[in-house]
Parts: C-alpha cells; sequence; structure tokens
C-alpha cells in the first residue's frame, strides 16, 4: 500500500519542542554542567570532575533523607490505594450522590500545595488548632512541631487527605466503565462480593491504578511545599525529604555542584523506579 | 592557590573578567557553564539517538523481541536500559571503589553490547 508521504506536519511540533528545550532540556543540561563543577557565583566555575556524586553517594545525609523519602512514599501508597478503591466502590452509582461525590471529592485536589500546608499547620498547631488541640484535650501528649512521630503523622494525614481523591476518581472512572453484563454474569453464577471484586473490578480497573500508582509515586517522591510549609523539613531534619534537602543544599548552603550531583542521582532514581512500576504492570497486563 | 588568586580580585565584578577565555564563553550563556567534557556527554547522547534514527530507517519496526528477562523489548527500551544502568554503574563504582572511573566505562560498554544482544 502507497501512503503519501507528508512530513509538513513535524512543524507542528516545534512550539511544543521549543518550550520543552526552555522548561526542561536547557535547565537539564545546566544541572549536568553543574554537578562537575564548584561556583561561588557570579558565572565563575571550577572544575571538580565526579567529586560531587562520590560525595553524595557516600553521604549520611543523603542516605538519611532517601531512606525517608522510601518510607514516606511507600505509607501513604499504602494507605491511598486501598482507601481509594474503597471509597470509589461505597460511592453511588447513579442520582444526584453522584455529581455530590465527584465535587466533594475534587475539593481537595483543587487547592494549591501551599494552601494545603499552611492550612494543616494551623490546624495541627496543639495549641489553638482544631486538631492539636481536640488531641491534646483527648489526653495524647500531641505537638508536631518537637516531636518526631506527630510529625510524621501530621504530614502523611495531611498528604492522605490531599490526594487520596485522585485514587477515588480514577478508580471510580475505572469502575463505571464496566459493563453490566459482568455484574449480570457473577449474579447468575452467585458469586460472592469479594468474588466480584477480586475477578472483576479489580482486573479492569488495572489500568487506571497503574496510572494512579504512577502518579502518587512520582508526587510523593517529588512532595517538597506541604511538608515544607507544615513542617519545614523538622523537628530536627525528621521529615526533611529528598527535595526539602536537596533545597537546603543548593539554596540555604549555596552548595550547586554537589545539589546538583544530588538531583541528578535523585532523577535517576525516579526513572529507575518509574521504569520497573510500569514494565512489571504492562508485564502483567499481557499475561492477563 | 588559583581560587585564592580569583578571591583576592578586587571585587565580585572584576571576578568574570579574571577568568580566562573558556571553551564557551559567550557572555548571555556562561551561566550554562559549559565545559568541554559535558558537552562531549550530550553530544554523545545526540549521537546515540541520531544513530538510533538511522537504523530505525535502515530497519524499521525496532526489532522487538522478548529477552532473557522475559520482557518485551524494542530496540529504544535496550538504548534507555543500557543509559539508565550505565548511569548507576558509574555511580556505584564511583561509591564503592572511587578511582579509575574509566573500567566502569568499559563495564558499562560490555553491559550496552549485552543488553543489546540479550535483553
Amino acid at each position: 500500500m502507497n501512503k503519501t508521504v507528508n512530513q509538513k506536519a513535524w512543524f507542528f511540533v516545534i512550539p511544543v519542542f521549543v518550550l520543552v528545550a526552555f522548561n526542561a532540556i536547557i535547565p537539564l543540561m545546566t544541572v549536568v554542567n553543574y554537578a562537575f563543577q564548584e561556583t561561588f557565583g557570579n558565572n565563575v566555575f571550577m572544575w571538580e570532575g565526579t567529586r560531587w556524586f562520590k560525595q553524595i553517594m557516600l553521604s549520611e545525609r543523603f542516605h538519611a533523607s532517601l531512606g525517608r523519602q522510601f518510607l514516606f512514599t511507600f505509607i501513604i501508597l499504602f494507605i491511598q490505594i486501598p482507601l481509594g478503591i474503597g471509597i470509589a466502590l461505597t460511592m453511588p452509582k447513579e442520582g444526584i450522590g453522584v455529581p455530590v461525590c465527584l465535587v466533594l471529592m475534587s475539593m481537595p485536589l483543587l487547592i494549591p500545595w501551599n494552601v494545603v500546608g499552611a492550612m494543616w499547620n494551623i490546624f495541627a498547631l496543639p495549641d489553638i488548632g482544631f486538631l492539636g488541640h481536640s488531641l491534646n484535650a483527648l489526653g495524647f501528649d500531641y505537638n508536631f512541631t518537637q516531636q518526631i512521630g506527630d510529625a510524621w503523622f501530621t504530614t502523611i494525614l495531611m498528604d492522605v487527605w490531599h490526594w487520596t481523591s485522585l485514587v477515588v476518581l480514577l478508580s471510580y472512572a475505572g469502575l463505571r466503565s464496566i459493563q453490566p453484563a459482568y455484574y449480570q454474569a457473577a449474579e447468575i453464577d452467585g458469586a460472592s462480593r469479594w468474588a466480584i471484586f477480586t475477578k472483576i473490578e479489580l482486573p479492569k480497573m488495572k489500568k487506571v491504578l497503574t496510572i494512579a500508582i504512577l502518579l502518587r509515586f512520582m508526587d510523593s517522591f517529588m512532595i517538597y511545599t506541604e511538608p515544607f510549609v507544615l513542617t519545614g523539613g523538622g523537628p530536627g531534619n525528621a521529615t526533611a525529604f529528598l527535595s526539602i534537602d536537596l533545597v537546603k543544599m543548593a539554596l540555604g548552603q549555596f552548595d550547586l555542584g554537589p545539589a546538583a550531583a544530588m538531583s541528578l542521582i535523585y532523577f535517576f532514581i525516579v526513572l529507575l523506579v518509574c521504569w520497573v512500576f510500569y514494565t512489571l504492570m504492562m508485564r502483567n497486563e499481557e499475561k492477563s | 592557590m588559583m581560587m585564592f588568586n580569583i578571591l583576592n580580585a578586587a571585587t565580585w565584578g572584576d571576578m568574570a573578567k579574571k577568568k580566562e577565555k573558556g571553551f564557551f564563553d559567550f557572555e548571555f550563556i556562561t551561566w550554562m557553564a559549559w565545559t568541554w567534557q559535558t558537552a562531549a556527554f550530550f553530544i554523545f547522547i545526540a549521537l546515540c539517538l541520531t544513530a538510533m534514527v538511522i537504523w530505525e530507517k535502515k530497519s524499521p519496526g525496532g526489532s522487538p523481541r522478548k529477552g532473557i528477562l522475559g520482557l518485551d523489548t524494542t530496540r529504544g527500551d535496550r538504548l534507555f536500559i543500557s543509559l539508565l544502568g550505565s548511569a548507576f554503574i558509574h555511580l556505584f563504582w564511583l561509591a564503592l571503589v572511587g578511582s579509575v572511573l574509566w573500567i566502569a566505562t568499559i563495564i558499562c560498554i560490555g553491559y550496552a553490547v549485552v543488553v543489546f544482544k540479550y535483553v
């Protein structure tokens, strides 16, 4: 079959290419350049070779913040994904309840990150905040600005509040796309609710769940604003996740070289984990 | 020593002038801090991509197959696995051995060949 060859459409790609060049490629190249040099500002750079990469790879501070980052990400995935599916399953399928639930669910997603952080900061303040004051009144010794466990608890609760809706909305979309015939067949077979969930709903939701897990993984792995506003990485370094630590290094200490090296390592880890996730899930997709 | 010479410059404004002309010394782009080493790295990446395009022209389809890891990969996937793997090999070499980095580079070339042949 002879297809007409017309390459003019490539010109339509140019605006996107320019945009990506300016917001991704040029900054990334600059980060690579900085990672091999030392600077005291004023565009004076001194070649350092691979020194910063070695320093970061052996740095206990980096290991600690990487560990905290993975712990945080796994905790919130572990909570948000099952919780999101659960809420999606209990949401109404028709009637006035549908738009009401959808709007209520979307609300947290529409609030800017720094506002979420500020809201939760005030909400959780031990002396005047509703959450903090109530917990203390109930007899819990709660103070997220001083106790590590409380800081983690508040950060995780905030992230669950902010982002579970995303999982809910995606799962709900997946659930709604299942043909009624599947449910009728299950009813005829006398399948239990659990069997319907594991044999019909979960496999049918696999694609949206893949996207939900990937999105939630990446967003939480790169989380910055909310914990920055809520705890500022404290108490001590207890909630200084990778990006908070990175910004401290780059802007607080003005160690641009090590910070650039760290951000590249960070980037490679994100690439690797996303690739592994994606490959595993696509492989299961083919099997089933 | 050179570092202190630069710091002895009278003002911060003089510092940039004291620096000798480098490989890529256009005023508007000095903030990007290009060096020939990093430029060579990006040229290498660009060449890789160009080579992949030419290869694809020669034998279209990306030669998909199921490799030893049980993954369905095309040529592009194999390039990605090779490059990302090489980054990690270099990083771990730096962390665990620390010097003679070119040995890591040789390992990476071997790794890339294995990936392109079997994965």
